[in-house]
C-alpha cells in the first residue's frame, strides 16, 4: 500500500500571518523553532479539529496522533464524558467571586487517587505546579538551594531556566545546583557541599529528557534519594506533569516504588482542560498555605468538572494497562518495521511514553528523515521527544501507523544508497 | 562594560574575531588586496596582558593569523583587555614595544587596512547596494561570527555553559552549502573553521545570502526563520540548540 503526501499550504499561509502578530509565529513548544520538526515544512502549523486520537491540519490533512498535545489528550481529544462534565458545569458557573465546591470534590478524589498526596493545591499550568512545590519547600525549610539533575525540565520560571537562556540573569539561577541523573555518589558529594542549604531536590520521575535516550532509574536510586532527603530533611519534589497517571494513578513517584514529599501534575489531569495541581504530605501543608500564590483562573470550575469525570475514567479503564499494552504492541512492529528495513530502531522509555531513535548513523539525520516521511504520511510524530499514547487508540491505529512506518523507513532507505550497500 | 558582558572575552572576540577577519579580507576584497600585494613580508604582534595574544603575518600578498606573538616584527603590547578592546573601537592609540622602524607599515597599510575591514563589517545602505559588496560583506561577517561564536564557548562564563553541554562533533553554519563556517567541538572547546566541513553532526543553513544578513542585521527574527524553513536546522538540533544560545551572546558582544 502506498501512503499518499500530505501538503500544508494553508498551515504555510496561517504561518505567514502568524509570525506578523506573534513573536516567532509559534512560540514555545507547540512551535517549528524547538527542534521537533524537521524539516519543519515536513509538518502542519496549525489544527482545524480534533476527534479521539487524530487531528486535521488546516489543510485537512489526518493524522494519528503520538504527540496528544505533548500530554493533555489522554483519553482522546473531545471525549464525550469529560467533555459533559465540563458542559454541566459551564451552566452553572466557571469563574466565580467563591470557588464552586468542584473544587473540593476534585482535591479530594486527587488525594484518594494520589499516593502521596494528603493536600491538592490547584493553578494552571505545570510550571505553577513546580514552582508552587519549590515555594512550599523554601517556606518549610527556609533555605535557598535546589537540587536539579541534567537533562530536566521543570517549567519557565527563570529558577528553574538555566544561566543561558534569554532573560535569565546568573542571579535567577545562583542557588541551583546541577547532579548527573543516577549518581548517588556525585549527589551526595553535593549535599555535603551545600549541607544545611538546600531545600529541595527536583526531578522527574524517570530521565525524560529530548534529545537522549529515556531512560528509567538505576535500581535502588530513588530510595537513596528518599532516604538523603529524610536524613537531611530536604523536600523531594517529583514533577510528574509529564508521566502522570500515565504510568500509575497513583503517581510516578508510586510506580517506582517510593514516596516523594510533593508532587506536580498537569497533562494528563483534566484531558486538556486548563489546570495543575502539586499535591503534597501533611507536614507541608502549613508551608504550601503560607505562600503568596495565587492567579485569576487557578479555581474556575470547569476544568475542576473536566479533571474529575477525567480521573474517575481513566481508573475504570485501567488506563496505565491499556497505555503500556498499546504502547508495547506499537512499539514492537515500528522495530520490526525498522528491523526488516535495516534500521536500528532504539525504543527507550516506558511504552505509554516512548521515545524514538535510528541509531545508524551519529547524526540523527537518518532518524529525522524517518521521522519527517511518517509525518507526511499522516502519522504525528515530533522529531525528539517522547511520544504519548492516548486511550482512544485502537489496533486498527497501530497497524496503520506500522504500515506508514515501514513505507517511510523504505523511503528513506531509498534515499540513502550509500548506507545500504 | 554592560551587564553579562566581560573584557577579556570581547578582547578575543576582537583578537580573532575581528582582526583575524583580515585574512578573508585580504582574499575577498580586491581594494584590500591592493594595500598590501607589494609588501614584503612583515608580521604584527598583539599581546594583551590578562587576554589573547596573536600575530598577523603579511606575505605574497596574503594575511594570516597565528596564535602567540614570540616571533614578530612589530610588537603591539597592551596592558589589559580594555585597552586592546579600546584598539578596535578607535579609542586607544598602540605604541610598539618592538619594530619601531615598521610604523610606516602601521600607518600606511595597517590603519587602511583595518579602515577596509570597518567599511565591510559596518556596511552602510548604499554600500550595500552593490551586490558584490553585499556578498563579500555578509561573507565577512558570517566569519567573525563564526570566530565569536568559539571565543564566547571558551571564555564567557555564560557562553562556556552553554559550551559544556555542546557534544564532540563538527557543526556547520552556513549559506546553502558552500559560504560556511565549521565549529569543532571537542571536550567542551570550540574552534573554527572558516570553510565548510565534509562531514558534519549538525548544520544550521541560511537559505541564500540575503536571510542570512537580515539576520546578521537584526532585521529578521530567527525563530521565525526556522518557521518558514529560511533557516533550517538538522542532524544533532541539541548542538545546535546551544550554539544558539551562544550566538545570542555574539550579538551582545559584537554589537
Amino acid at each position: 500500500m502506498s501512503f499518499p503526501l500530505y501538503t500544508t499550504t494553508k498551515s504555510d499561509e496561517w504561518y505567514e500571518r502568524a509570525s506578523k502578530v506573534i513573536p516567532s509565529g509559534v512560540y514555545g513548544h507547540l512551535g517549528p523553532a524547538e527542534g521537533q520538526f524537521i524539516p519543519v515544512n515536513r509538518w502542519p502549523r496549525f489544527s482545524e479539529k480534533a476527534q479521539g486520537t487524530y487531528f486535521w491540519d488546516v489543510d485537512g490533512n489526518k493524522y494519528i496522533d503520538y504527540m496528544c498535545a505533548y500530554g493533555p489528550n489522554i483519553l482522546g481529544y473531545c471525549d464525550e464524558d469529560v467533555d459533559n462534565a465540563a458542559i454541566e458545569q459551564i451552566k452553572k458557573g466557571n469563574c466565580t467571586s467563591s470557588p464552586d465546591k468542584i473544587m473540593v470534590e476534585c482535591a479530594e478524589l486527587l488525594v484518594d487517587t494520589v499516593n502521596t498526596a494528603d493536600w491538592a493545591f490547584f493553578a494552571k499550568n505545570g510550571n505553577d505546579a513546580t514552582q508552587g512545590a519549590i515555594l512550599t519547600a523554601r517556606a518549610y525549610t527556609h533555605r535557598k538551594k535546589l537540587i536539579f539533575f541534567n537533562g530536566f525540565y521543570h517549567g519557565v520560571s527563570p529558577m528553574v531556566q538555566k544561566i543561558d537562556y534569554p532573560g535569565v540573569t546568573p542571579e535567577d539561577v545562583a542557588n541551583n545546583l546541577y547532579c548527573k541523573w543516577d549518581d548517588i555518589e556525585g549527589l551526595k558529594k553535593t549535599l555535603q557541599e551545600n549541607d544545611g542549604e538546600v531545600a529541595a531536590i527536583i526531578a522527574q520521575p524517570y530521565n525524560h529528557g529530548n534529545f537522549f535516550d529515556n531512560a528509567f532509574p538505576v535500581d535502588g536510586f530513588w530510595q537513596e534519594v528518599r532516604n538523603l532527603c529524610t536524613e537531611k530533611d530536604i523536600v523531594l519534589i517529583i514533577d510528574d506533569v509529564r508521566a502522570g497517571f500515565r504510568l500509575d494513578l497513583a503517581g510516578s513517584d508510586h510506580f517506582f516504588g517510593f514516596e516523594a514529599d510533593i508532587i506536580c501534575f498537569c497533562k494528563a489531569l483534566a484531558n486538556g482542560y486548563n489546570m495543575s495541581a502539586f499535591c503534597g504530605k501533611e507536614f507541608l501543608r502549613s508551608a504550601a498555605s503560607s505562600l503568596s500564590y495565587t492567579g485569576s483562573y487557578w479555581m474556575s470550575a470547569v476544568p475542576f468538572a473536566a479533571c474529575i469525570a477525567c480521573i474517575n475514567k481513566l481508573k475504570a479503564i485501567n488506563a496505565p494497562k491499556l497505555f503500556n499494552d498499546l504502547g508495547t504492541e506499537l512499539l514492537t512492529g515500528l522495530k520490526k518495521a525498522g528491523a526488516e528495513n535495516g534500521f536500528d530502531l532504539v525504543t527507550s522509555g516506558p511504552p505509554a511514553l516512548f521515545y524514538l531513535r535510528i541509531a545508524n548513523d551519529d547524526s540523527m539525520l537518518l532518524h529525522q528523515d524517518w521521522i519527517a516521511e511518517c509525518v507526511n504520511r499522516g502519522v504525528f510524530f515530533a522529531s525528539h521527544h517522547n511520544h504519548f499514547i492516548n486511550a482512544a487508540l485502537t489496533h486498527e491505529d497501530i497497524n496503520r501507523t506500522i504500515e506508514i512506518a515501514d513505507e517511510a523507513f523504505k523511503v528513506v532507505k531509498n534515499n540513502h544508497p550509500e548506507l545500504f550497500k | 562594560m554592560q551587564n553579562l558582558m566581560d573584557a577579556k572575552t570581547l578582547a578575543y572576540i576582537n583578537m580573532f574575531g575581528v582582526l583575524g577577519t583580515l585574512e578573508n579580507l585580504c582574499e575577498l576584497v580586491p581594494e584590500a588586496n591592493e594595500i598590501i600585494k607589494d609588501q614584503k613580508p612583515i608580521s604584527i604582534g598583539f599581546d594583551v596582558k590578562g587576554g589573547p595574544a596573536a600575530t598577523l603575518f603579511f606575505k605574497n600578498g596574503k594575511c594570516r593569523m597565528e596564535q602567540g606573538c614570540g616571533a614578530c616584527d612589530v610588537k603591539l603590547p597592551f596592558s589589559s583587555p580594555e585597552k586592546f578592546n579600546g584598539l578596535i573601537d578607535g579609542t586607544v592609540t598602540p605604541i610598539p614595544s618592538k619594530g619601531f622602524t615598521h610604523i610606516s607599515f602601521l600607518l600606511k597599510k595597517f590603519t587602511p587596512l583595518t579602515d577596509v575591514l570597518s567599511k565591510y563589517m559596518r556596511a552602510s545602505e548604499e554600500d550595500l547596494k552593490d551586490p558584490v559588496f553585499f556578498e563579500r560583506s555578509t561573507r565577512l561577517m558570517l566569519y567573525t561570527i563564526g570566530v565569536a561564536i568559539a571565543q564566547i564557548g571558551n571564555n564567557d562564563e555564560i557562553g562556556k555553559f552553554s559550551a559544556s553541554h555542546i557534544i564532540d562533533g563538527s557543526i556547520y553554519i552556513g549559506i546553502k552549502n558552500d559560504i560556511g563556517v565549521e565549529l569543532i567541538c571537542k571536550d567542551n572547546r570550540l574552534v573554527t573553521v572558516k570553510k565548510p566541513p565534509e562531514k558534519y553532526r549538525a548544520a544550521m543553513i541560511f537559505d541564500s545570502i540575503e536571510t542570512a544578513r537580515a539576520l546578521f542585521d537584526g532585521k529578521v527574527n530567527a525563530l521565525t526563520c526556522i518557521g518558514t524553513g529560511k533557516i533550517e536546522m538538522h542532524g544533532m538540533v541539541n548542538m545546535l540548540d546551544n550554539v544558539n544560545r551562544i550566538l545570542d551572546r555574539v550579538a551582545l558582544y559584537l554589537a
